[in-house]
């Protein structure tokens, strides 16, 4: 066992995997052998019929294993004898066995039924949340129109999800609410529970996207945060007006929306467009062949080719297609098939109606500052997160 | 002991075998010998296997790390499940046992000369053959990462090259499966010998009877479905496209409603050669013979009402799915029952512990394990929870491995020395089966705690979140260490039997002890089994065996065994 320990210690020295700093918020552990913690209405039930058939289970397979040890020890062949006699059939034992387990099904399938038949019975006062799953993320909107990547809902409330995907099936999963639906395009499904146990913003039950949906489909995870009524209610105003907030805290520098709500957005960006230069499904948005971060290169000539050899300059400029580099780059995110990268697949999916104007003017900001203006010095580290200066002299852009 | 002793050649001894009877390659190629078909079948399905198993060790060692890795990408990892799924599940587990097996050994228990269609049976090999090769096309034309179940929109979608080759590929095996089926429905029906009724029959040929069934019945569904995959996909149709009125999850009920009969392909021929070993190696009757009997059909029919349970999270409707949980249990039962069968034969039996016996014992421990854990899927509400997580991948390797290829391998054992005439090393097979239960236990043990505790399946890295990794971490490590050993397990199954081909000792007619009529011709058989067609007595009746020193083996005495067949009760 201890050789076992140090081979694993050894292994996860090793990991590539993306650590937790401190102050970033942290999932729920479980405490139990089989389930995870169990924080909805439906995870009472659910374990005690979990629980209840692996009891049954157990019996049973100590039952067979115990016994088919002892006969092979009891009966084991002396010498080579053989024609050992024993009975054919045996009418009673033979109904018993059949009919007993045929008893036990029925009654584990009822049990089945009713714990089924109210989590697809939606209470009708239940908080409507709507869902869009793409590859390879989720964006969780609100009844205000507020957005978000990770899911919040109210503690103590029914809470409904209205799902649709915008490509392939994919399944939203929360293990520690017990519950399930695959996302389906050119549908709505849709699924309900009920969290009674704040979490807080500090810690989090694992949302996962659970049917395979192609390249990154073990990076579609997310965080689901239950908040009390007045903190719920705090969240989803802020949320729905946090652009507007953020400016209207600071009306002196406006950088502050690019600073603080770039990283915000960029954290749906991030699966497939690394900020380092790091290769990834998309092209990086930092320096990852030599000729620069994504707004260099679409300023330099001979850089950033498209469509088979062709420099993107050719599309950007007066009387062309685009007028400036912000139109090439707003096109990008809202079009994004329209001119793609060369040695990338067309697989970015569009963003239209899932970003407000405002919001992609917040992402190009980001772009076009990713250094420093005065030191060249990176701006944001490898996750997004804004390492550069705070205080810029007052209303600069 | 003189060299000729020692050196146990095939031909040196028997004058006449089917091994010997015609030399060189076309012989082989051009055979219409059941025995030979069965021979290339059990070869090319076990090459198969051993890719298919390289791919499973490539995920498991990715497993051990919960991030990216520089040495595979996530598109690598997604290729490489797939191609496990889709070469085990097509090109292993549902041709192996009747192809490879049954073709060899279903003849010679009717007392036959060969199948109903011989000529019939070597185009299905050359069908398999072609589907192998269409696999390999789809390889070099860049794999396919769509899992093995191709659910839609994603396969009409992905970039992947390999997907209509492979689809073709399946197309093809499709039939070679069916031509299978349809020969030995026709073959028992038509070829038994005089005496043996339905009910004379062994046990294995009425597992063999309806897994013909199903084969004939289901699989005509799986061409359709991926020929409608296929024009998909080349043409854009719109059938399972939403934005033309198509429906994404319709593939879902054409995929299912062949693959879950097609489990039964799977795991019906296993259970038939257990009961055989059971019986043979505790030189007992079989238990509730009718019982098996009619349980083997009955699990054909119900197999194809129960589909929707691959579906309860699929967006099928809440009736629909009520429906199939509760018919699902009506499979279930019947499973369940062998199990209790198999036990009673132990009683009062006399169990010699050979290799092919333990496998026997070790399909009972895994396949009452992988039967019970059927239990929680089936029902609905845990279902919702464990539905695409590792419970899931858990539950159906421990039936499909650890049941319906263990079932296999024991059978291999166990007719490996009338197959080519050698008895292969007790000792080393004695190793490897401990080997391969110890791993397999361990491999997939591990991932009934990972599932309920929430690991999604088919997932390339397990560290996004905060505190996945931590969580996951010690269950991969263990489930892919147990992977490592039942490799090496397999790895010295396949040194042994290799070396008996050159090294092994004789074998005599009947080493193991039993009364159904492939032990009473020569191991090797000849080339047309029997001479005259043989007496049939009761196959599970061992009163006229016993050991014969000097043969080292066992014999049956065929006047006395023959007579207890008319004299005795039917079963």
């Amino acid at each position: 066992m201890t050789v076992l320990h140090s081979i694993t210690s050894i292994l996860s020295q090793a990991d590539s995997g993306m650590g937790a700093s401190a102050g970033d918020p942290t999932s729920i552990k479980s405490d139990d052998f089989w389930m995870p913690v169990g924080a909805s209405n439906f995870a009472a039930e659910v374990d005690w019929v979990f629980h209840f058939i692996n009891y049954i289970n157990y019996f049973f397979f100590v039952l067979v294993v115990g016994i088919m040890v002892y006969f092979v020890w009891k009966y084991r062949q002396k010498g080579r004898e053989v024609y050992a006699r024993g009975p054919n059939h045996n009418l009673p034992l033979e109904l018993g066995w059949t009919i007993l387990p045929t008893i036990i099904v029925v009654v584990i399938f009822f049990f089945g039924f009713k714990g089924y038949v109210s989590m697809r019975t939606v209470p009708a006062d239940a908080y409507q949340i709507d869902v869009t799953a793409q590859q390879w993320s989720w964006q969780f909107k609100y009844p205000n129109g507020a957005t978000s990547p990770d899911l919040y809902v109210p503690a103590g409330k029914p809470v409904k999800l209205v799902m649709r995907s915008n490509d392939v099936l994919h399944s939203l999963y929360i293990p520690d609410f017990r519950v399930k639906q695959d996302v389906v395009p050119g549908r709505y499904t849709t699924m309900w529970f009920q969290a009674d146990a704040a979490t807080g913003e500090d810690k989090f039950h694992r949302l996962y996207c659970t049917e395979y949906c192609g390249k990154d489909h073990s990076r579609m995870n997310q965080k689901v945060f239950v908040l009390g009524e007045v903190q719920f209610n705090d969240w989803v105003t802020k949320q729905g007006r946090w652009l507007e907030e953020l400016a209207a805290k600071n009306p002196n520098d406006l950088d502050i929306l690019w600073k603080v709500g770039g990283p915000r957005l960029y954290a749906r960006c991030a699966s497939c467009h690394t900020i380092d230069g790091t290769p990834g499904t998309g092209p990086s948005w930092g320096n990852y062949d030599g000729s620069g971060n994504v707004w260099e290169r679409i300023q330099a000539k001979a850089v950033h080719k498209v469509d088979g050899g062709k420099p993107i300059q050719d599309f950007i400029g007066e009387g062309k297609q685009y007028a400036t580099p912000e139109a090439y780059l707003r096109a990008s995110i809202l079009n994004p098939g329209e001119h793609v990268v060369d040695g990338y697949g067309n697989v970015m999916p569009t963003f239209k109606g899932q970003l407000r104007d405002s919001e992609v003017d917040v992402l190009i900001d980001m772009m076009k500052n990713l250094k420093d203006k005065d030191t060249g010095a990176p701006n944001f580290d490898a996750k997004g997160k804004f390492i550069g200066k705070m205080e810029t002299a007052a209303g600069s852009k | 002991m003189t060299t000729l002793d020692a050196r146990p050649t095939i031909a040196a001894e028997a004058p006449d075998n089917y091994l010997t009877f015609k030399r060189g390659i076309m012989s082989w190629l051009v055979t219409l010998d059941h025995k030979r078909i069965g021979v290339m079948y059990l070869a090319a399905v076990l090459v198969s296997f051993f890719v298919g198993g390289v791919m499973a060790l490539l995920v498991r060692t990715k497993l051990l790390f919960p991030g990216e890795v520089s040495w595979m990408t996530a598109e690598q990892y997604n290729k490489a499940f797939t191609l496990h799924g889709a070469i085990m599940v097509f090109l292993v587990i549902i041709p192996s046992i009747p192809a490879a097996l049954g073709n060899f050994v279903l003849p010679i228990m009717l007392g036959a000369k060969d199948v109903a269609f011989p000529r019939l049976n070597l185009f299905s090999f050359y069908l398999w053959i072609l589907g192998a090769i269409c696999a390999v096309w789809s390889l070099v034309a860049g794999g396919f990462d769509t899992g093995w179940t191709f659910y839609t929109p994603y396969s009409t979608t992905s970039q992947a090259g390999g997907i209509i080759p492979v689809l073709v590929g399946v197309f093809i095996l499709g039939f070679s499966s069916i031509f299978t089926g349809v020969n030995f429905i026709v073959t028992i029906h038509k070829l038994r010998p005089p005496g043996m009724t339905w009910f004379r029959m062994p046990l294995f040929l009425w597992a063999l009877y309806a897994t013909a069934v199903i084969q004939v019945l289901a699989t005509p569904v799986l061409g359709i479905t991926v020929a409608l995959l296929v024009i998909e996909r080349a043409f854009n149709i719109g059938i399972f496209d939403p934005s033309m009125g198509g429906d994404p999850v319709l593939f879902q009920h054409f995929f299912w409603f062949y693959s879950h009969p097609a489990v039964y392909i799977m795991i019906l021929p296993g259970m038939g050669i257990i009961s055989e070993i059971i019986s043979v190696h505790s030189h007992r009757h079989i238990f509730g013979f009718r019982f098996i009997a009619f349980s083997s059909i009955a699990i054909a029919i119900f197999s194809f009402l129960v589909w929707g349970h691959h579906m309860f999270t699929s967006g099928q409707s809440a009736l629909m799915n009520v429906l199939f949980s509760a018919i699902t249990f009506s499979v279930a039962i019947p499973s369940a029952v062998k199990v209790f069968n198999w036990l009673a034969t132990l009683y009062k039996g006399s169990i010699s512990l050979n290799t092919p016996m333990l496998y026997g014992l070790a399909f009972i421990f895994l396949f009452t394990i992988g039967g019970l854990t059927g239990i929680p899927l089936a029902v609905l509400s845990t279902d919702i929870h464990l539905h695409d997580t590792y419970f899931v991948v858990a539950h159906f390797h421990y039936v499909m491995m650890g049941s319906a290829l263990i079932a296999m391998i024991g059978g291999l054992h166990h007719w490996w020395p009338k197959m080519f005439g050698v008895m292969y090393s007790e000792f080393w097979g004695k190793i490897a089966c401990t080997l391969v239960f110890v791993g397999f236990n361990l491999t997939f043990f591990t991932q009934f705690m990972m599932g309920s505790q929430g690991m999604p399946r088919r997932y390339y890295s397990y560290d996004q979140l905060e505190g996945m990794a931590e969580t996951f971490r010690i269950y991969h490590h263990l489930s892919t260490g147990g992977s490592y050993i039942m490799g090496l397990g397999f790895v010295i199954t396949g040194i042994y039997l290799v070396h008996s081909l050159f090294a092994g000792k004789k074998a005599p007619a009947n080493p193991w002890g039993g009364a159904s009529l492939e032990w009473q011709c020569t191991s090797p058989p000849p080339h047309d089994n029997f001479s005259k067609t043989p007496r049939v007595g009761d196959c599970y009746d061992f009163s006229a065996v016993r050991w014969d020193e000097k043969q080292q083996g066992y014999v049956v005495d065929a006047e006395v065994h023959a007579s207890s067949a008319s004299s005795g009760k039917g079963h």
